[in-house]
């Protein structure tokens, strides 16, 4: 049977029913569904059945601390990630399109690198030997290297640098659907350049802002090589503490636990900004 | 569509049959596995006529994931001493077939009956010679800051090491550090720790060493070798070096347990460990392969440094390993 035969088929039979959903539903239930239910029943059955896995996480200073430190860096990164990616994102969406593309590939470029590499690169940069403390104490700025590394600034240097290119391109987006006239409109009204942003641009460009800040965040949360590198053990996140508990000291119940902890947060902040956002942009709308 | 079929079908049947003459080896990667393909897998192979396949890195939650499933793909693993004695309690692991494997010279230090050594390693003090001004001798060394300041670099995680010589540091003698007092030693540590930078990985902790970030560091020897080797200015001191073992083991229901054994008995014969010791810098655990090894290599390796070495409890650390680590993150993440 040819593909464009099954095509076919397909394309006759979802608008009769959900049949043709089956397979999408199947792939989603066997690929995420059960691995996600593994991980549930695990986390109440090993070493044994009970909450005790996570009684030990909700009851144990070091694990909140560490519960605290990922959700502390995910916010961080975002907001900085926003901060860093909105007046690029509205250059790009300003420029000559020949221009733009340029300026895109170079950024998507920086997202094909490896993860590894740049991360490395950054260690490179950063440490109390590395280049940015060298010149700054050539120049004369400082006389004592500055802590940017294996600490809070190091992590959210380098996952900002990460994170970048999945804040612009949703940012460019909602950006170059803001008509210029309701800009020019607002100048003829009157309006200074910062009412003009604060009342017309940012408003607009809200749902980009919440669309890769939601990415970023969700991101950040999961996140493992950037922090482990440039980070410091009192900043650990959870995606390496349940590493640790994974490979090294085999605890897989507890290690479930917390994976799941971070999922139903994750879930529940994703319900949240779906409500919020989703409101706004109705209301907006009207 | 057919013709594919034949060609899959084929293709496993021919995988099936070539299964009797094929064992997988799973070892941590980069230069110790390179080390490990050219002293044993490779003679092996030629003399056995065995092929054998190559994975990696070793992972702890891997392994047990395949022996759990019933489904393991590794016949032979190097893993850590600690590690190994804990897998055999849980019942991850076969026993050795020491009627294959000669046991004799073995070192009793890094074998047991589901376990024959693969190599030993000390950790020791390293450090830039550019970075420091004197020599520190010793690990007290590393906890005077005001003697010698600077960065100094431990072992990020929880494992045999670090608690060791912070009561060592302290004063503890070597032959009464077990059962280790965690009090006192997180106590030591307490003093210096905002002049720890951790390494998580060889690689890292020769890259803060090399640059000077930090200025001293507990590194193992072999990286400490390819340091000196590829010209790096860094001194070392012997003084308490520490051992530990990386070791052999067989995954419960191998499926070329035969081979995988007499893999063991090759890996561990005084040629295999000799020559291992000489790509790697790290010592053999057979003590008739002295030996056969360059006078200089053997100068070189954690076996010349006897005087003053401590050997790392490794069935403490089994037996403690969880109740340490809750600490040991507890103090770090503080």
């Amino acid at each position: 049977m040819s593909v464009e035969a099954r095509q076919g088929i397909a394309i006759t039979r979802v608008p009769a029913g959900l049949g043709g959903l089956v397979p999408a539903l199947a792939l989603i239930g066997l690929f995420f569904v059960v691995p996600v239910l593994a991980l549930l029943l695990r986390s109440v059955t090993d070493p044994a059945p009970g909450l005790q896995n996570y009684a030990a996480l909700l009851g144990d200073g070091t694990y909140a601390r560490v519960f605290f430190n990922t959700f502390l860096v995910a916010l961080v990164v975002t907001i900085v990630t926003v901060l860093v990616a909105f007046p690029v994102a509205w250059m790009l969406a300003i420029m000559p399109p020949a221009l733009a593309s340029i300026l895109f590939g170079i950024i998507i470029l920086s997202m094909w690198t490896n993860l590894l590499t740049r991360t490395y690169a950054w260690m490179v940069l950063l440490q109390r030997t590395g280049v940015i403390n060298r010149a700054l104490m050539a120049v004369g700025i400082i006389d004592q290297p500055l802590p940017l590394i294996n600490n809070l600034t190091g992590v959210t240097i380098g996952m900002v640098y990460i994170m970048l290119p999945f804040m612009i391109l949703p940012l460019v987006g909602s950006l170059r659907a803001i008509d210029p006239m309701t800009l020019r409109a607002a100048a003829l009204c009157g309006a200074s350049p910062l009412a003009a942003f604060r009342r017309i641009l940012l408003p607009l460009s809200l749902p980009g802002i919440a669309a890769g800040g939601l990415m970023v965040f969700v991101m950040s949360l999961g996140y493992f090589v950037t922090p482990a590198l440039l980070g410091g053990t009192s900043n650990m996140m959870l995606a390496e503490m349940i590493a640790q508990m994974i490979q090294s000291l085999l605890n897989w119940g507890l290690g479930s636990a917390a994976a799941f902890i971070l999922l139903i947060v994750t879930m529940a902040l994703y319900a949240l900004q779906l409500r919020l956002v989703g409101a706004k942009r109705t209301a907006g709308g009207v | 569509m057919k013709l594919i079929f034949a060609g899959i079908l084929a293709g496993l049947m021919a995988t099936t049959a070539a299964k009797a003459d094929e064992m997988v080896f799973t070892s941590w990667g980069g230069t110790t596995q390179e080390a490990q393909t050219k002293s044993w897998a490779e003679p092996f192979a030629a003399s056995s006529g065995i092929k054998v396949l190559q994975d990696g890195p070793t992972d702890y939650g891997k392994l047990k994931a395949m022996v759990d499933a019933k489904n393991v793909t590794w016949d032979v693993v190097d893993v850590e001493m600690d590690f190994a004695i804990k897998a055999a309690k849980d019942g991850l692991l076969e026993p050795i077939d020491f009627a294959v494997v000669p046991k004799a010279d073995l070192d009793p230090r890094f074998s047991n009956e589901h376990a024959v050594g693969s190599f030993y390693y000390s950790f020791v003090l390293a450090w830039n010679k550019g970075a420091v001004s004197g020599e520190p001798a010793s690990w007290a060394d590393m906890f005077d800051t005001k003697k010698f300041p600077g960065k100094r670099t431990f072992y990020k995680w929880s494992a045999p090491g670090v608690i060791e010589i912070a009561l060592l540091a302290d004063g503890v003698p070597a032959d009464k550090l077990y059962p280790l007092d965690l009090e006192r030693a997180f106590k030591k540590l307490d003093t210096i720790k905002s002049d720890i930078v951790w390494w998580g990985g060889g690689a890292e902790s020769q890259q803060l060493i090399a640059s000077g970030e930090a200025a001293f560091g507990q590194l193992w020897n072999g990286r400490v070798f390819a340091l000196e080797k590829e010209g790096a200015d860094v001194g070392v001191s012997w003084n308490q070096n520490l051992t530990a073992a990386d070791v052999l083991v067989v995954p419960k229901g191998a499926k070329n347990k035969d081979a995988a054994m007499k893999f063991l008995a090759a890996a561990a014969s005084p040629t295999g460990q000799a020559k291992f010791a000489e790509a790697s810098g790290y010592a053999p655990i057979n003590t008739k392969a002295k030996a056969e090894m360059p006078a200089d290599v053997v100068k070189g390796l954690p076996d010349a440094h006897v005087d003053g070495q401590i050997n790392l409890d490794m069935n403490y650390w089994a037996e403690h390993r969880d109740e340490i680590a809750t600490r040991w993150y507890a103090w770090q993440a503080k």
